[in-house]
């Protein structure tokens, strides 16, 4: 599904990945761990194709297609979803109207049919219920005035209707309260169907309590030093990443 | 006399209307005052040079055809300048008439006009052909359309009053089309009474005619005035909006979106004057400026002596989306009572680039996600258009044109 060959990546000419490489199969569910400053956010924008992040050599390669040609919403059409660290507000903009105007913008892209708004309300409506998500949220400006776990919860709502093949999480868990996290991680582990698969990208262990990834890897310094199973990351918890830091100094 | 002055005084009045000691007294003002140039503050950032090139002709005849409204209600329907509906034929509450000379003598336009800065109202007084006086009362929706034709290449200026009676309530849409390359000069005096309630919609669409307005309201005690101006550019458009607060628990809002591109200038003088204490008003207006054009907006807040308890809030926004588009913006703030809170906030800024990859990045083009941006931003001030039919037909426009 995913292919990440010696990733090199410079933000402001500075380099920020340097040599990553991933392999993440169909239906697999990677978390990528790491201390803060290590890349982890630099990795979600350049999958999601954002401007100022240059790919200075290596390879991206999503289901056979070289990723890194393809524009930010070329890759939303062709099933790329990042749920950002920091979902953006868009005042002004209702976030049904927005969300159903990008579910139609990817496909219109992939020659689909577009969702009428009588069903688009249906899938909405489920997703906001399993989320425990008022509806009345639907009506406000996309992530505008939403507490920091509405927009987290918000995020995961985007996924659930826009029904990617790949969904990037990027710090999901973070700023969630213990209930919040567990609606998020129910979220997704809802949509793992076997063949979807995701890049959960954390600080923490305590996401992984509850959606067991297939591999976890540690990421520090731009590359990733160390993979494994979910132990790592319960090691990690225990541990810190005082040693990695240092190993990569 | 200036070369703009004598080429717009050139045709004669007609004297056998009545309204000759008003023309007179225009025609009087505009001769010792002048038109303003670029040390007149009021116009420091608006040139007339597009009217001085321009060589006027006689009105022709020409019809153009109507839209349709969101809102039922009477139409009246001025081409070039010149009434084409039926007086004759208005519902109860609503009433047509030429005004009264006395009515428009007995106005000091001393005061309203000032001197050089005003030049465009002292020439409607010296030249208008038609002057009209709409009454309403009871409960009405009115649309003025206001069209210029293709062919329009004539200097036009119509005169229109409005007196809304105590406890009225009244619609006012102001749908104003331009095709033309002419003058147009719109005077315009409203006179909100007690209690009544105004609300106020225009929408402009200018093409190369150059577009002067003012609009005069006095809104009297415990009336409610509220504009909504959507002005889709023009090659060259002033309108002077000047809401006069001059009654206890009265209110006056103006809400504005201007949008901008090449070849266009659009400049709003607003005011609101808090005549009197124990009142409110808010103006919220924006600018979205591409290409080459050029907004100004110069928006103030007038609070009068022994004016305390008067609370009034301007805010204005702006967004330049291109590196030749300008927008300067002026808030003044005038106060002379102690009691009050008079507030103002002004920005110009332009189109978040991470908000645009969070829309890409969910699969909207970059084209979708620019448009979605723009509305966003542009349909906040509309949003607060009451009459829920017209607030989506505004809107429904905007969404067209972005």
């Amino acid at each position: 599904m995913l292919k990440i060959k010696d990733l090199h990546v410079s933000v402001d000419e500075q380099e920020i990945l340097k040599g990553l490489s991933l392999e993440v199969g169909e239906g697999e569910l990677h978390a990528v761990m790491g201390p803060n400053g290590s890349g982890k956010s630099t990795l979600g924008y350049t999958l999601a194709g954002r401007d100022d992040y240059e790919v200075t050599s290596g390879s991206i390669e999503f289901d056979g297609e070289d990723l890194v040609e393809m524009e930010p919403d070329e890759r939303a059409a062709a099933g790329v979803f990042l749920a950002f660290q920091y979902p953006v507000e868009i005042p002004g903009v209702n976030n049904a109207y927005f969300l159903r105007a990008a579910l139609n913008a990817q496909r219109k892209a992939r020659g689909e049919e577009e969702v009428d708004g009588v069903n688009f309300l249906k899938m909405v409506r489920e997703s906001l219920a399993e989320l425990e998500m008022d509806e009345s949220l639907l009506k406000r400006a996309v992530n505008e005035g939403f507490s920091g776990g509405e927009k987290k919860r918000n995020e995961i709502v985007q996924m659930a209707v826009l029904q990617p093949k790949l969904a990037i999480l990027d710090e999901t868990d973070s700023g969630l309260d213990i209930d919040a996290l567990k609606l998020v991680a129910d979220g997704i582990n809802r949509l793992r169907d076997g063949k979807r698969s995701f890049v959960v990208i954390t600080h923490y262990q305590r996401l992984l309590d509850y959606l067991t990834p297939d591999k976890v890897h540690v990421l520090s310094g731009g590359r990733i030093v160390e993979s494994g199973g979910p132990e790592l990351a319960h090691r990690l918890e225990s541990e810190g990443y005082g040693h990695l830091e240092r190993a990569s100094a | 006399m200036s070369a703009l002055a004598e080429k717009l005084m050139v045709t004669p009045v007609d004297e056998t209307s009545g309204y000759d000691t008003i023309h007179e007294l225009g025609q009087q003002r505009l001769m010792q005052y002048g038109f303003p140039d670029m040390k007149t503050e009021e116009w420091k950032y608006t040139p007339l040079r597009v009217l001085e090139k321009r060589a006027f002709q006689d009105p022709i005849e020409a019809t153009t055809a109507l839209p349709s409204w969101p809102v039922d209600g009477v139409v009246l329907h001025f081409e070039q300048g010149v009434l084409t509906s039926d007086p004759a034929t208005l519902p109860e509450g609503v009433k047509l008439s030429p005004i009264s000379p006395d009515l428009l003598g007995k106005k000091d336009y001393d005061p309203l006009y000032g001197q050089r800065e005003g030049a465009f109202g002292w020439l409607n007084l010296a030249k208008f052909k038609q002057a009209w006086h709409l009454e309403i009362t009871g409960d009405q929706t009115v649309i003025l359309a206001t069209t210029l034709s293709k062919a329009f290449e004539a200097q036009v200026h119509p005169r229109l009053l409005i007196d809304v009676a105590a406890n009225a309530s009244l619609k006012l849409i102001e749908d104003q089309r331009d095709q033309g390359q002419g003058l147009i000069n719109i005077a315009c005096e409203i006179n909100v009474a007690e209690a009544a309630r105004v609300e106020h919609v225009i929408c402009r669409q200018n093409a190369e005619s150059v577009w002067i307005q003012r609009t005069d309201v006095d809104v009297a005690k415990d009336a409610d005035y509220r504009v909504s101006a959507f002005d889709r550019g023009g090659r060259l458009t002033r309108h002077d909006l000047n809401v006069h607060i001059k009654g206890a628990g009265a209110n006056g809002e103006i809400d504005g979106l201007v949008l901008l591109n090449d070849r266009q200038h659009v400049d709003w003088h607003t005011e609101i004057a808090h005549c009197v204490g124990h009142t409110n008003s808010r103006e919220a207006f924006r600018f979205l400026a591409d290409g080459s054009g050029v907004g100004v907006l110069n928006g103030r807040i007038h609070i009068h002596p022994d004016s305390d308890d008067s609370h009034s809030d301007l805010n204005t926004a702006n967004l330049l989306l291109s590196d030749d588009a300008r927008i300067n913006i002026k808030p003044e703030l005038e106060i002379y009572s102690e009691e009050v809170t008079a507030s103002h906030g002004a920005t110009i800024g332009q189109l978040d680039e991470g908000s645009l990859f969070y829309m890409r990045s969910r699969g909207l083009t970059e084209a979708e996600g620019l448009a979605l941006l723009k509305f966003g931003f542009a349909a906040e001030p509309m949003m607060q258009i009451q009459t829920p039919e017209i607030r989506e037909w505004v809107l429904g426009q905007l969404k067209e044109v972005l």
